[in-house]
């Protein structure tokens, strides 16, 4: 493979019970459909063991996530996917993003559609990003509409431990949980959604370097996702 | 992951995704004493995502953990 090309590599989440579809990065216009190089994609379990990798044809605008680790998972908890994307900037100049669709079979709660997190590459050194990565944090609304907050989290590195800090903040209280996890494994924590009656307000992660992180709430009855996105880099 | 990067059966994976350095690359850097490479001194300080795997690489490689 060229080494002129540009490389991103994104990951995100699967929970059983979920239609899960992801739109690689493609462009259309009147002259061409435009698609990466090449996709593989990856499965981990939260220990980070491999459960299946597969190859994706570039030119697919949509991928059935659920499909796909039904392919490699009989019975999956919570499956860490993958995308290592490769692409020619001059296709796409701008920091490309995969997109997802997120929506429980049978719920009537509304479907989300999310930016998949971009946890390395994606040219930030072309674009001049200053932002760190390891540092991200999210507001929340001050009054919140899911029961119940957590954060997801994943190491995406081949090698090497990670070491996290999540701190949550309550009107002057501040909680700190440490999380360690191992090389592809990923984690669900939970966070409070009260503490002594203050709403919560602000989580911070801070990670020694960029994981994959997004921030999740579920209705308190049955858990249906309400809320999944990507924390945002703390500096501007 | 049972293979190290000393094995050299990795060498081809990227490791730094905004520099597009391979293992190999930096074990070869390493080895001739020139890391770090012209134009890959930025490595592991864009996204961050792969410092912890450079560190781990340039510790078996016998260089020294600077970035």
């Amino acid at each position: 493979m060229s080494s002129d090309l540009s490389a991103l590599l994104s990951a995100t989440f699967y929970e059983e019970g979920y239609d899960h579809l992801l739109e690689p990065v493609h462009q259309r216009d009147a002259a061409a459909r435009r698609h990466l190089a090449s996709l593989d994609v990856t499965l981990y379990d939260a220990e980070g063991k491999p459960l299946g990798a597969v190859t994706v044809d570039p030119r697919q605008e949509v991928l059935d996530l659920a499909s796909l680790v039904h392919e490699h998972v009989t019975a999956p908890g919570r499956v860490m996917a993958v995308f290592d994307a490769r692409y020619d900037e001059r296709i796409f100049p701008y920091r490309p993003h995969h997109y997802a669709y997120l929506h429980r079979r049978g719920s009537p709660v509304p479907s989300l559609y999310y930016a998949v997190r971009a946890a390395l590459g994606g040219v930030p050194d072309r674009i001049g990003a200053t932002s760190l990565n390891n540092f991200e944090n999210y507001l929340f609304r001050r009054r919140n509409f899911a029961e119940r907050y957590s954060l997801l989290l994943g190491n995406l590195s081949r090698f090497s431990a990670a070491e996290a800090q999540v701190f949550t903040y309550y009107r002057g209280a501040r909680l700190t949980q440490e999380v360690a996890l191992g090389p592809k494994a990923h984690v669900e924590v939970p966070l409070e959604g009260r503490r002594d009656g203050q709403p919560l307000e602000r989580v911070e992660l801070k990670a020694v370097f960029g994981l994959a992180s997004y921030v999740v709430g579920r209705r308190a009855a049955g858990g249906d996702l309400v809320l999944f996105d990507h924390l945002f880099p703390y500096f501007k | 992951m049972n293979v190290t990067p000393e094995s050299g059966e990795l060498d081809s994976l990227l490791l730094c995704y905004c520099t597009n350095l391979t293992i190999g690359d930096l074990r070869e850097a390493c080895r001739a004493r020139r890391w770090p490479l012209p134009g890959k001194e930025r490595t592991g300080k864009l996204c961050t995502g792969c410092m912890g795997d450079l560190l781990y690489c340039l510790r078996c490689f016998g260089a020294d953990e600077q970035l």
